[in-house]
């Protein structure tokens, strides 16, 4: 520790903090019926996917001309179309991939700290991230050439802090699919941005990325999305393989 | 285990949960808004959301960060909302030796001048920077934990805090 962050630490003994009231009373006086059951309720809110786009002519869902602001839902993922793209700091293209999905694992080890069934996949990833709210994701490929991204979210309650935001620029098709029954969305075209923002809309722009085209859908209380340079016959064929 | 009995849904456990980390929760909340009215109301409501979020607390997991990353969230909510967060000052007997207090140990180390120019330094300081610094030095965090509690990665932690050090440093030098 240097001699400044010693005496940070000594200022920080020295500052006016009042002391802390008696919480507790308060607190159980509030708890009342949020007792916290064995199963709790979920509220399917898995990736929030919020799509923007500049110009809706360009969209290929044809209804969606219809108005300027429209939302699509799968399951938990929630497409926003809106009519302005918000400026993006740092610049995606900065960012490195690796870094932004999450510490990287063994894929025994994504298993055991996952907390779920993770995916069946023919082919055995390059690498392994656990990211953000226990999403795990399976890179082939690498962080700076990817082939394919898979990521496996679980289904989230409406107070977790973290959905997944997606800016789609003018030049980005979004249409409508189905992957064994489940409603699917394919992203294609232009790359689009990514980003973590909370559960109060506060977007943290360190973790935005530019994406490819992409396949999302919700099963089994998962959402589950497919990213690379890939055809929508090819992600389809992918998802099928899912399991 | 008490985390664990909470999250089983014993109120008393959650009781004992809510005395033995009030305290930590209040200087987190009162560091991250500056006001003790608003450290007092979202601290509170932080033990409430964690109360409702315990199904989904990790068995094995550390309690106190995943508690104060609550406490963070509602904090960053409520500088939001009231778009304020007032700045942080130092205790009256801090900075009046000759007022009777008798100089402690740490008075002896960081002169007043120094204590009040750091201060004004890291007051002025962007927002994400101080959290990390309040994080880390005032609450005495460890960087996994800051990490844990302000929701980025641990490397972002390093360079935030190597960067409000250089901040600092270029303001007030490195005695």
């Amino acid at each position: 520790m240097s001699e400044l962050e010693r005496q940070l630490v000594v200022l920080g003994g020295t500052l006016d903090v009042p002391e802390s009231p008696d919480l507790a009373p308060g607190v159980l006086a509030r708890l009342g019926a949020r007792r916290p059951a064995p199963r709790r309720r979920r509220i399917v809110l898995a990736l929030a996917v919020i799509a923007v786009a500049a110009l809706l002519a360009t969209l290929a869902i044809p209804d969606a001309r219809s108005a300027l602001l429209r939302f699509f839902q799968i399951g938990g993922e929630h497409i926003e179309l809106v009519d302005e793209l918000p400026s993006v700091s740092p610049s995606p293209s900065e960012l490195d991939l690796g870094l932004a999905l999450g510490e990287r694992v063994s894929l025994d080890e994504a298993r055991r700290r996952a907390g779920f069934d993770l995916l069946e996949l023919e082919e055995r990833p390059d690498a392994v991230y656990l990211g953000p709210r226990d999403t795990v994701w399976f890179l082939y490929g690498t962080p700076a050439a990817v082939r394919l991204l898979v990521a496996q979210t679980p289904e989230l309650m409406v107070d977790e802090p973290f959905i997944l935001k997606k800016l789609v620029a003018s030049g980005t098709r979004v249409e409508s699919l189905a992957v064994r029954g489940a409603s699917a969305y394919f992203l294609s075209g232009e790359p689009h941005v990514v980003m973590l923002v909370d559960e109060f809309g506060v977007v943290y722009p360190e973790t935005a990325r530019l994406a490819r085209d992409v396949l999302v859908w919700e099963e089994d209380g998962h959402t589950v999305r497919l990213e690379g340079d890939l055809t929508e016959e090819e992600a389809l064929e992918i998802a099928e393989s899912l399991h | 285990m008490l985390a664990e009995r909470a999250r089983r849904g014993d109120e008393r456990a959650f009781e004992e949960l809510v005395r033995a980390h009030q305290g930590i929760a209040f200087r987190t909340a009162f560091l991250l808004t500056g006001s003790a009215a608003d450290a007092e109301e979202v601290a509170q409501t932080g033990f409430v959301k964690a109360w409702a979020a315990l199904p989904r607390f990790r068995s094995g997991a550390e309690f106190r960060p995943w508690l104060l990353r609550i406490v963070a969230n509602e904090a960053h909510n409520r500088r939001r909302s009231t778009k304020r967060r007032a700045a942080l000052a130092l205790r009256a007997a801090a900075t009046d030796a000759s007022g009777g207090a008798v100089p402690s140990p740490e008075a002896t180390v960081v002169d007043d001048e120094r204590r009040h120019a750091l201060l004004t330094a890291v007051n002025r300081l962007a927002e994400r920077d101080r959290d990390v610094l309040a994080c880390r030095y005032f609450l005495e965090l460890s960087e996994e934990e800051t990490a844990e509690v302000l929701g980025v990665r641990r490397g972002t932690v390093k360079s935030r805090t190597a960067r409000a050090l250089a901040r600092l440093r270029a303001e007030v030098g490195d005695e």
